[in-house]
């Protein structure tokens, strides 16, 4: 069931209405096999592997919590069955087709295809939040769940399930246990969160990627440098708006049950420098990066070298953690690479730091503000050249897209020609000319990215008249309406991870 | 009595002002496209069918019958009829032979068979009532499965189920909104590769005659040359209609064509379209093509149609076609003279002159 389906809308409604009418006691219980249920829409065998990884960590989880000795080997076993189960079902294009080919060599037949493994959806992000729940239990500053239920919940509450936020157990057991009570503010916010999620992805990341030619991802060398600049562009929005909407959507789904989920983008492309980049990407993710590999890794460096100012302090943290952020959305060269270069750049942001006194972005002036923005988001937009490609397609897009010689002068003499009827062209790329569709789409994507800014609200139109609401309400629906004729779908980028 | 709450109030307003400002846009978007001006600047439009051509012939034959009155004669088909009867050179030839000025209108539509086309021609009869449903047809389209690449997606449509009689609200909408149909050949402007799809749809509809006739000006090459097994060109050919033999669901589809002369339907005439006789050894040769012709033939006329075999109009020169099957516009002209002059045949045999006598569209 996706979530930007009108059957996910129908089960929400209904699991919104039984909640709230539910007696208390009642309502974990209901939430869990809501849960299960849009589970079970995936695939029953899904909802399985998930409950046996929700049974070990809880009972690791409560063990872990008695135990007086041996305590790290505990918790390392705890860690080494998380990311064993991740790396087994999630990466295991790496060694099925090994394991195949063994198995068919033995004389065990593997059925049409090869051997095929579950993939959980989701499981990345239940894994980190299970590996924090044991870490967080080991370092005594979270109590084990005494209920499988509650700790269960935690694990496939659906709003969450899918792709994050990443959530501690610290911060949203407790939410289960007492949601916010639901009053108009909180009903209108909600619904403000979920039309933001569906304007970013239904309209403005789904309409962007319908866009890009599906190609230029396979054969740059097919491409004239400033299309390959320009669906880069698009790429990049696509990426942030699907993800943005996402959350934005399961927020607000969740905020009718009355437990409010983590903000996992806080304008990331508006960032002046790369600390602040990863304090508005992916905001959940990033944050567990800093408490549970970052932080880790400082502290241990920093008993073996007490010297602060050494160049092993400035380096190693960062690019272990944007290292460790990139295998965690695949086992690839490519994410490696991503993670590699955001961690060159908080290296290089962090020896600049060095020569002058430290002053917060705000601080800065205001071109410096701008031209910082303008940098980190090139930069930015670079690194998801190797996120999305392999390695080599990856870089000879680059090298394409920076070479002057890829880029063309737009032929205008031929759009005149075709209009006078003297000549026909094939195709629009025979003018050389930008997809113009892209910067369109840019318009109302940059609109509302703005406005977020402005009034630092994610749900800025709730201080709009009711008028000019119902305005903006009619042309959503509309223009979804209308893009819904239109014969493509994209799943969400981020349910792969 | 009770207040409401404020904030009751201001949810209220806000659906209030969404529920107006949706009918208002609608509406005045309704207005716009159904005035002259838009007509004129775009007159390109769609039912959100996945043939495009579909839709081209679709809207032609509504402006046909607007600007004429009705329509006498409908020609249904393949892209053999699309490109291989021009209407107007019928008219002229029957008008030679009866004095009658017919009104004819090509609905030849690529990729469709018998199948879809058995669905097309029961939703035309009943709009336009025509005194003459002609379906051209060759062996190809009875060969089970041919064709489903471009039925399946074309029977799924909303608005086709919604004209067949199956009710859905898309298909309903679609049917009513002007605006809508001016909408929906832009509909996939997002995909990538619609600037180039879009000029060539469009160049195709303006090349599509008031009558449904498009030129095809390619003339073809090796069409007399003896197919081989082991030519990779001709090998796929080969592999699917080497063991011809006539699906019965396909002559069940015929048969509901056929079935539309009751209760006062059309005259339905079958024609076999010439194709050139090198095909038929795709097929086993020429016996099997006879034994075709005699099943066809016996099915059409059992079932009160009337059959036009291929060799009844087989004068065409080597260069009128643009390859085994289709004609091109050297040898649609010739085609479609014969096909006029049959016809005068047939309207003197059945003492008729098929002029539709209903004014305008029945619907």
């Amino acid at each position: 069931m996706s979530i930007t389906s009108l059957a996910f809308a129908v089960f929400c409604v209904v699991a919104i209405l039984v909640y709230r009418n539910l007696p208390p006691p009642y309502r974990t219980s209901w939430l869990f096999a809501a849960s299960i249920g849009f589970l079970l829409t995936w695939a029953w065998d899904l909802a399985a592997v998930l409950l046996v990884v929700a049974t070990v960590n809880f009972f690791l989880g409560r063990w872990l919590g008695v135990a007086t000795n041996r305590r790290r080997f505990l918790l390392w076993t705890g860690i080494g069955f998380n990311v064993a189960v991740l790396v087994a079902l999630k990466y295991n294009g790496f060694y099925v087709p090994a394991l195949t080919s063994l198995l068919e060599r033995m004389g065990v037949q593997t059925g049409e295809g090869g051997l095929k493994l579950l993939v959980p959806v989701g499981l990345s992000f239940i894994t980190v939040q299970m590996i924090s729940y044991l870490v967080d239990i080991h370092n005594k500053i979270l109590k084990p769940e005494p209920h499988w239920l509650d700790f269960a919940l935690y694990v496939v509450y659906f709003p969450k399930l899918l792709s994050g936020p990443v959530e501690r157990a610290r911060m949203i057991l407790p939410k289960f246990k007492q949601p916010v009570p639901l009053d108009a503010a909180a009903v209108e916010r909600n619904t403000w969160l979920i039309v933001t999620g569906l304007v970013r992805k239904l309209i403005l990341a789904d309409t962007l990627l319908s866009i890009i030619p599906a190609d230029i991802f396979l054969h740059p060398e097919s491409f004239v440098g400033q299309e390959l600049a320009v669906y880069l562009l698009a790429y990049t929005f696509v990426i942030y708006n699907d993800f943005a909407g996402y959350t934005s959507i399961v927020r607000g789904v969740s905020g009718f049950f009355g437990i409010e989920l983590t903000n996992n983008f806080k304008l990331p492309y508006f960032s002046r420098s790369f600390t602040e980049f990863w304090d508005r990407w992916h905001v959940s993710l990033s944050h567990w990066l800093r408490d549970y590999i970052f932080f880790p890794v400082s502290r241990a460096l920093k008993k073996k070298i007490p010297n602060r100012e050494n160049i092993v302090h400035l380096v190693v943290p960062p690019i272990v953690t944007m290292l460790v952020s990139g295998m965690w959305h695949g086992l690839g060269w490519g994410f490696l690479v991503w993670g590699g270069l955001h961690g060159l750049y908080l290296i290089f942001e962090r020896l600049t730091m060095l020569r002058g006194p430290r002053r917060l972005p705000d601080e800065w002036p205001k071109w410096r503000q701008v031209v910082s923005a303008l940098v980190v988001f090139g930069l930015a937009a670079m690194a998801w050249i190797p996120f999305r490609m392999n390695l080599a397609t990856g870089w000879q897009y680059l090298v394409r897209m920076l070479s002057l010689d890829a880029w063309r002068m737009p032929r205008l003499w031929l759009v005149q020609a075709v209009i006078t009827g003297t000549r026909e062209v094939s195709s629009w790329r025979e003018f050389g000319i930008p997809d113009m569709r892209v910067f369109l789409m840019l318009i109302p994507a940059l609109w509302l990215d703005w406005n977020q800014h402005r009034w630092k609200s994610e749900t800025f139109f709730m201080d709009w008249p009711a008028w000019a609401k119902g305005l903006f309400l009619a042309i959503v629906v509309l223009t979804i309406l209308l893009l819904s004729f239109g014969e493509t779908s994209a799943p969400f980028v981020y349910q792969g991870f | 009595m009770a207040r409401v709450p404020q904030h009751t109030k201001s949810a209220l307003t806000v659906i209030l002002s969404f529920f107006f400002f949706f009918i208002i846009i609608a509406i005045c978007c309704e207005c716009v496209a159904r005035t002259s001006w838009v007509e004129k600047i775009s007159s390109y439009r769609s039912v959100g069918n996945h043939d495009y051509q579909f839709e081209i012939k679709w809207f032609r034959l509504e402006d046909y019958v607007k600007q004429n009155g009705g329509v006498d004669v409908i020609i249904l088909g393949s892209s053999l009829v699309n490109t291989g009867i021009d209407p107007d050179v019928m008219v002229e030839a029957f008008f030679e032979q009866t004095g009658v000025k017919l009104r004819i209108f090509n609905f030849g539509v690529e990729g469709l068979t018998v199948a879809p086309n058995s669905i097309n021609a029961g939703i035309l009869v009943e709009r336009y009532h025509p005194a003459l449903l002609i379906y051209v047809t060759e062996m190809r389209e009875f060969v089970a499965g041919s064709g489903l690449e471009a039925e399946t997606p074309f029977l799924a449509d909303s608005w086709l189920r919604y004209e067949h009689g199956d009710f859905n609200m898309t298909g309903w909408l679609i049917d009513h909104s002007a605006a809508l149909q001016h909408y929906l050949p832009y509909r996939n402007w997002m995909r990538a590769d619609f600037l180039d799809t879009q000029p060539h749809h469009l160049k195709r509809s303006k090349d599509t005659t008031a009558s449904g006739y498009e030129h095809d000006n390619k003339i073809g090459q090796n069409i007399d040359a003896i197919p081989d097994p082991n030519n990779p060109d001709d090998a796929e050919n080969f592999a699917a209609y080497q063991n011809f033999q006539i699906d019965p669901r396909r002559l069940n589809n015929l048969k509901s064509i056929l079935d539309l002369r009751q209760n006062g339907g059309p005259t339905i005439l079958v024609v076999e379209m010439p194709v050139y006789p090198t095909f038929y050894v795709f097929v086993g040769g020429e016996a099997v093509h006879k034994q075709f012709q005699q099943t066809l033939s016996g099915f059409v006329k059992a079932n009160g149609g009337s059959f036009l075999p291929a060799e009844t109009c087989n004068d065409i020169p080597l260069e009128g076609r643009s390859n085994r099957w289709h004609l091109n516009y050297i040898g649609a002209p010739i085609f479609s003279k014969c096909l006029g002059q049959q016809l005068s045949i047939l309207a003197d045999q059945q003492n008729s002159d098929f002029v539709h006598l209903n004014i305008g569209s029945s619907k």
